[in-house]
């Protein structure tokens, strides 16, 4: 049975792109479009991995991805964070909370835009096979 | 050797001990001389008194043998009588006369004449009075004539013998003539001894002076000329012993004394003349001694090192090489009124000019006249240049003070400006008078934090950022302080230097925004890579697999995304380039219509309702309509936005409207969206500042300012959070050719 990997991302684009990429790999994809409507998907659909667009309205990727961490029933979902903020322009910002906050496991893997969909898929397959 | 002789004996006669001895021996032997004299004629006198009056004696002893003999009237017994007597030596002659001066009886041997002597004859005829014996000296002086009167007595009368009458008082006369030669050889002999005593104490009066001056005197006068010699060499010693009490010892120890004064004062002049010319030479200044002729005498070791060998020549040729004497000279100055007198003067070397400050003072002769005048003049060449320099800095130092392009002033401890640049003068109007909060902030209170009253407190210079509201606009302002110090390092002043740096902080802003958008832009440039590496591979796994719904979706992200960069790059080059409006007769109704249509489809998408609300009076107007169409599309864009940014059931409303206001285009664009809050209204204009984040370039609005203002228009905005947001543009068309075309100061 394939896999399910919920991608969350605001832009239709990448939604379309990142779904076809996965779907054309053996993978099945929900979608969602904000962080609110990813939880209820994640809640709905209990995917096998997700792919987290970092910058999105309404409930940021960031966000969302704490509160995946502090569900119990969802903390264990791996995560590869896919955005457009590469690490060196953003040194200081959510990767040091993550480390700072002990408690929270951080994500499995980090996939900067433009995505290197090989390395993106090598991740993914190292993560869930 | 003659010659020699006469030296000597010169020297001798006028020798002290020849001319005491000499003298001496002189005044005695003329006091001899003199007594003698006295006493040989008292002597004589004498003598002769004595002959006299023996003679008398005798002959009063004739007359009384006469008397007898004529009693007896025997004439023989009275020649026998006058013979005898006669014979005797010391009578040379014995004579009788009758009253008629006829001889009677004579002790000559021989009688060769028988009358008187005629020199005895004035003598008889005063007997007729007077009847006393008279005497004479011989002419030839060898002998004494005494004659004695026979007087006529009254027995003569009476008798007959002669009968001689009464009155006849004499009778005849007796004269006896007693011989000198005796006395006068007694006298001689007298006179001889005398004299010969007399210069016999002369030699030996004269040669015991001579001999007591060359014994006594002579040695002390030789030691003393040695020692006026020895002194005059200043060989002298005055201080060896001198024995004696008499008076040539005491005049030795005298002159000793006198030496040892003369010594010590010599000694004294001597110290203070070395010790003056020492002065003159040494002192370091140019010490020159003029005469009335302005010539030179004399010059201390200064001045002829500087300027050589100068005596003789004039000052002022010396000096300056003038050919006459310099306008008023001090030198001439003082030898005019004897005071001293001080100038400033160049003297024009042939190395350099040499500025020197010169005193004059007089030297006075002995009779108070000026003799000559002392030049005293320091070279203050080094200090003149370090004035000249001192001025020179001050000038520069004024010059930049007044010229630096920030504001300065000097405050004093009560906070009054002392000092303002030209600068602050300008653009603060005149600061005397006023407090620095006065001029600064048209404030009556000292500011809090004020940098002036922390540096007066400790010293050090302050720095601070301030807000001014000048001209109704915020100007950013630093203000640095520093100390000024008096002498004694007190601190009397504060400076305070104001810089203006609005136009910094705004450059600052700006390049924050940039900085911020590049990262925005980057981010939308990977977004919209992202977009058409997507579609690239949507479309090659469509391909692929045969879908050919998948290559129409991979193709319109593809165009989607070319369109997105286009628009980007698009706005980038019209927000920074030059670009020049083209005007032409446009319906602004129309133009608004177009920019509508255009965000019909994208507003209704969004559930938003674009209303339109156009006067349609407005007749065309000279406009850029490429450029408001580009402005308006950025306020309609926008309004879209910000009302569908809300996650809100209810729809929203986007208001286009355009009216004529007189002359005045009115164009506003209202949305009923969130609004703005304050921090994004003060950023609204700024190049690069979005709200949008991927989405936007931070460009839109900068570009509808600047269109506005190439029309010579304005544009405001009224927003409200929550409520919604109104853009107001305002473009005056009360003209028929184009506007002047306004930058905006970017």
């Amino acid at each position: 049975m394939a896999k399910k990997i919920l991608v969350i991302d605001d832009e239709p684009d990448m939604v379309t792109f990142l779904t076809t990429l996965l779907e054309d790999n053996g993978y099945e994809t929900v979608v969602a479009t904000d962080g609110d409507e990813g939880l209820s998907q994640l809640k709905a659909h209990k995917p096998d991995l997700v792919s987290l667009d970092l910058l999105m309205p309404n409930k940021t990727g960031i966000k969302m991805f704490r509160e995946l961490r502090r569900d119990p029933d969802l903390a264990d979902t791996p995560v590869v964070m896919v955005t457009g903020f590469g690490t060196d322009d953003t040194p200081n910002m959510d990767f040091k909370k993550w480390i700072h906050e002990r408690s929270i496991k951080p994500p499995e893997a980090y996939i900067e835009k433009p995505v290197d969909k090989d390395a993106l898929l090598t991740a993914i397959k190292k993560i869930i096979g | 050797m003659f010659k020699n002789a006469i030296h000597w004996f010169n020297k001798f006669t006028h020798s002290l001990s020849f001319k005491l001895s000499f003298y001496a021996g002189l005044i005695m032997f003329l006091a001899i001389i003199v007594f003698s004299y006295q006493s040989i004629s008292t002597q004589e006198n004498n003598l002769i008194n004595k002959m006299i009056q023996e003679s008398l004696k005798d002959s009063e002893v004739i007359k009384a043998a006469i008397w007898n003999g004529m009693m007896t009237k025997d004439r023989e017994v009275i020649r026998q009588i006058v013979k005898a007597i006669g014979e005797q030596e010391r009578f040379k002659e014995i004579s009788v006369y009758d009253n008629k001066g006829d001889l009677h009886y004579s002790s000559r041997l021989i009688v060769s004449k028988n009358r008187i002597d005629p020199s005895v004859e004035p003598l008889m005829s005063d007997f007729k009075t007077d009847v006393k014996p008279r005497h004479r000296i011989s002419k030839d002086g060898k002998s004494i004539i005494v004659v004695n009167p026979l007087v006529n007595t009254g027995s003569c009368s009476a008798s007959g013998c002669h009968s001689s009458p009464e009155i006849e008082k004499t009778l005849g006369v007796l004269q006896v003539k007693l011989g000198l030669e005796g006395m006068n050889q007694e006298l001689l002999r007298n006179t001889r001894q005398t004299v010969i005593f007399a210069v016999s104490l002369f030699l030996l009066i004269s040669t015991a002076s001579g001999l007591g001056v060359i014994w006594f005197i002579n040695p002390k006068i030789r030691q003393l000329q040695e020692k006026a010699a020895k002194m005059a060499r200043g060989e002298y010693d005055p201080r060896g012993k001198n024995g004696g009490s008499d008076e040539m010892a005491e005049l030795i120890r005298s002159f000793d004394r006198m030496s040892l004064q003369i010594n010590q004062r010599t000694m004294e002049l001597d110290a203070s003349r070395k010790l003056y010319k020492s002065l003159f030479d040494e002192v370091p200044c140019y010490l020159t001694v003029l005469d009335r002729n302005l010539r030179i005498v004399r010059a201390n070791r200064a001045f002829v090192n500087e300027f050589g060998d100068q005596i003789g020549k004039n000052c002022f040729s010396a000096y300056k090489n003038r050919k006459e004497p310099c306008v008023n000279c001090p030198v001439a100055k003082t030898f005019e009124d004897g005071a001293v007198h001080q100038s400033e003067e160049v003297w024009r070397l042939h190395r350099r000019d040499c500025y020197v400050m010169v005193k004059t003072s007089p030297i006075f002769d002995d009779k108070g006249k000026v003799y000559e005048v002392l030049e005293m003049a320091v070279d203050v060449t080094l200090l003149k240049r370090l004035q000249f320099r001192l001025e020179r800095k001050q000038y520069e130092f004024r010059r930049l003070f007044s010229t630096v392009p920030c504001y300065l002033t000097v405050v004093d401890r009560d906070f009054n400006i002392v000092t303002s640049n030209d600068l602050f003068d300008r653009d603060f109007g005149s600061s005397a008078g006023r407090k620095c909060f006065q001029a600064y902030k048209n404030s009556e209170h000292q500011c809090d934090n004020c940098p002036v009253a922390k540096t007066f407190n400790d010293g050090k210079t302050h720095y601070s950022e301030e807000i001014w509201r000048q001209n109704g606009e915020e100007t950013y302002i630093v203000v640095y302080t520093a100390p000024i110090h008096d002498d004694d390092g007190n601190i009397i002043s504060v400076m305070e230097m104001s810089t203006n740096i609005t136009e910094v902080k705004r450059l600052q802003g700006e390049l924050a925004i940039l900085g911020e958008t590049i990262a925005g832009m980057s981010h939308t440039i990977k977004n919209i890579l992202s977009g058409l590496q997507g579609g690239v591979y949507v479309v090659d796994s469509g391909l692929t697999r045969g879908k050919e719904d998948k290559v129409r979706t991979g193709w319109a992200m593809v165009k989607n995304n070319v369109e997105k960069i286009s628009d980007l790059v698009k706005g980038i080059l019209y927000a920074s380039k030059e670009r020049a409006p083209e005007y032409r007769e446009y319906s602004p109704s129309k133009l608004l219509s177009e920019v509508c249509d255009l965000y019909e489809v994208k507003a209704k998408s969004q559930g938003v309702n674009l209303v339109r609300s156009f006067d349609d009076k407005i007749k065309p107007c000279l406009i850029d309509p490429a450029g408001i169409h580009s402005a308006i599309s950025n306020l309609v864009s926008n309004a879209i936005y910000a009302c569908k940014n809300l996650n809100e059931e209810q729809s929203h409303t986007v208001t286009v409207s355009c009216r004529m206001d007189a002359q005045t285009l009115v164009v506003e664009v209202s949305d009923d969206g969130e609004g703005m809050p304050e921090e994004v209204r003060e950023n609204l204009f700024k190049k690069f500042y979005s709200t949008k984040g991927s989405r936007g370039t931070g460009l839109g609005l900068v570009i509808t300012r600047k269109v506005v203002h190439e029309h010579g228009g304005s544009i405001r905005v009224e927003s409200k959070q929550g409520v919604g947001t109104t853009f107001v543009i305002e473009i005056p068309v009360n003209y028929e050719q184009a506007p002047p075309v306004l930058q905006e100061a970017s």
